[in-house]
């Protein structure tokens, strides 16, 4: 039964007026709620720690003492922090350019069908949903110095001579990292993208046609400009999403070996549960949010100007 | 038409290697589950398993098997997954159904406030929820429960569900609803027995979302589950890296026996889950 004949088979009244002022309030009062005290209260609760002087003993006795700004005067001034803020931009900056270019990449290509097109799309899809702590396993593996397949096919391409240590080794393991993550974003970029470029008209292309425009210029001068609102939004969510890993990484090398690996969240969460400098962690936790509502302003600009078009 | 044959068959050839390239780390991940450990460790590594075994698999679940007792049984921790990830489920949807429905058909003051802390709300990283949920979890008795995880993770998957659900909602003329509201129905019944089905696609895409999130979630479980017994897979596998660094097979067998729900999901209902993304983060 389709809407239509629902509708149909209905007969049309008037228009209900919802006088009544407070009914939804009432939908989405537990939703609130809810989100007030799993969400508000800890985000409230961070801040408030962050300008206290918290750890194991404050736990126990909830005496905590104001400190101000010491907590991020202590943390900004720590090489440790610019060490993984650092990491954390190289980490979020690699990963969103690869992921967006493939993903831009195989949209495109999948664009028009062909052969098996739906199949392989779909099976190119496919990861989208396995968990990070699988995806981090398997690249433990495949990044395994002995037996790992990576340096396997390096070395019979004959594109390294000696197999390398990517994750036992500081200069390489942040790429190996970065590497897990660009193929775990990869199937979310195909997706954002391909929706964008299937709500492009078709008849500006046509009339491209008719005016003898190829397929680059085509690309260059209609697909990319009109796909504008789409690929800022899809930056913006990759620039959110990839800025607060922490799974992938956690798993893969734990940060290390050294500090190689270590970016904002693992720092944050290494100060808490290793060092129980919960106040300091806060400060960490308070900064990278900040930086990632930078992000959010301009991904909230980015999906309002999408729906004026 | 012989341009267009060529271009096809070039975006074929194009197609079939990236998808072979992709694939790559989920077939060896599978491909290595099968083999027996001496054919991990040799060189060239055989790409389909000569001699496959699966006993790789009934370790991973703490089946009996003539190997070295493991000290991790995968079977607890899927049935604890099981657990965290349907309770995770039922609850979001509980939440985010009238939710959606409120912020789809009435204008109400605080409307356009509440759906600006859903969109900031996806943003904040999991380690900064983790202490204070952690203190807060301590302190009404949750720690070292399914419980706790479960509030944390429908947390997590919440906001997006209601914004999927939103979206569909809109897309159902309420001049039906209002239509059956005439025949008698109260806006509850209505909402129960006329608009929930017609939205199917919706709550199907929203409940596997939220189902897989829980189902892989690492930091809340990493924080808030101490006690082995109630831990699910994704520290399993973390446990077992940890322990048993050098069983691949194994813990390949695990990886995937934790994947294939997402994967089988994903292929089952890709168009809900592909509807339900899009509209949720672009619109």
């Amino acid at each position: 039964m389709t809407i239509q004949s629902v509708m149909n088979n209905l007969s049309k009244g008037r228009t209900f007026l919802f006088s009544d002022k407070l009914t939804p309030y009432f939908y989405i009062l537990p939703s609130v709620l809810f989100l007030g005290v799993i969400l508000g209260f800890p985000i409230l609760f961070s801040v408030i720690i962050s300008f206290q002087k918290y750890d194991l003993a404050t736990l126990v006795s909830k005496q905590a003492q104001f400190i101000g700004l010491q907590n991020y005067f202590a943390v900004l001034n720590q090489p440790a922090f610019s060490i993984a803020l650092s990491h954390s931009l190289k980490f979020t900056f690699f990963s969103i350019f690869f992921q967006f270019t493939i993903g831009l990449g195989l949209a495109l290509l999948f664009s028009k069908a062909f052969p098996m097109s739906n199949i392989m799309r779909g099976l190119l899809l496919s990861g989208w949903q396995i968990p990070s702590v699988v995806t981090g396993t398997l690249f433990l593996f495949l990044f395994n110095l002995d037996y790992g397949l990576i340096n396997f096919l390096l070395t019979s391409l004959h594109i390294i001579t000696e197999p390398i240590g990517w994750i036992v080794q500081a200069d390489t393991a942040l790429s190996a990292v970065i590497i897990a993550n660009i193929w775990l974003g990869i199937p979310f970029n195909v997706i954002m993208l391909s929706a964008g470029i299937t709500g492009l008209p078709e008849d500006v292309y046509e009339a491209a046609t008719m005016d003898g425009a190829n397929g680059w210029q085509k690309l260059i001068y209609i697909t990319i400009p009109l796909l504008k609102p789409t690929i800022l939004a899809v930056l913006m969510l990759g620039f959110i999403y990839t800025l607060r890993v922490f799974d992938v990484i956690w798993i893969i090398t734990k940060g290390g070996p050294g500090s190689a690996t270590e970016v904002l969240p693992t720092f944050a969460y290494r100060l808490s549960f290793i060092h129980f400098n919960f106040g300091q962690s806060a400060a960490v936790a308070v900064i990278t949010l900040l930086i990632l509502f930078s992000g959010a302003v301009l991904y909230l600009r980015a999906i309002t100007s999408e729906e004026v078009l | 038409m012989k341009s267009v044959q060529v271009e096809s068959y070039l975006r074929f050839a194009l197609g079939l290697i990236a998808t072979a390239i992709y694939l790559i780390p989920l077939f060896w991940m599978v491909s290595t589950s099968l083999k027996p450990q001496t054919e991990i460790f040799q060189t060239p590594p055989s790409l389909i398993p000569t001699h496959p075994q699966i006993d790789s698999y009934r370790s991973a679940l703490g089946l009996p098997t003539n190997r070295p007792e493991l000290y991790i049984t995968g079977a607890l921790y899927f049935k604890n997954s099981l657990i965290i990830a349907s309770f995770t489920t039922i609850l979001t949807l509980l939440l985010a159904i009238p939710a959606a429905y409120g912020l789809s058909r009435f204008d109400f003051r605080g409307k356009t406030g509440y759906m600006l802390f859903l969109l900031v709300a996806q943003m904040l990283p999991s380690v900064l929820l983790v202490i204070p949920l952690f203190v807060l979890f301590k302190n009404l008795g949750l720690y070292n429960t399914h419980a706790g995880v479960i509030l944390a993770d429908t947390a997590l998957a919440l906001p997006l569900a209601i914004i999927i659900l939103r979206t569909s909602f809109i897309q159902i003329p309420s001049v039906l609803e209002e239509a059956a509201w005439i025949d008698g129905g109260t806006r509850l019944q209505v909402l129960w027995y006329i608009i929930l089905p017609l939205i199917r696609s919706g709550l199907v895409a929203v409940g596997a979302f939220s189902f897989l999130a829980a189902w892989g979630e690492f930091v809340f479980a990493l924080s808030f589950l101490g006690k082995p017994e109630l831990q699910p897979i994704s520290i399993g596998i973390f446990q077992f890296i940890g322990m048993y660094k050098t069983q691949w097979d194994t813990m390949m067998a695990f990886s995937t026996l934790v994947a294939i729900p997402a994967v089988v999901a994903f292929l089952f209902l890709q168009r809900q889950f592909i509807g339900g993304m899009t509209s949720g983060s672009v619109k």
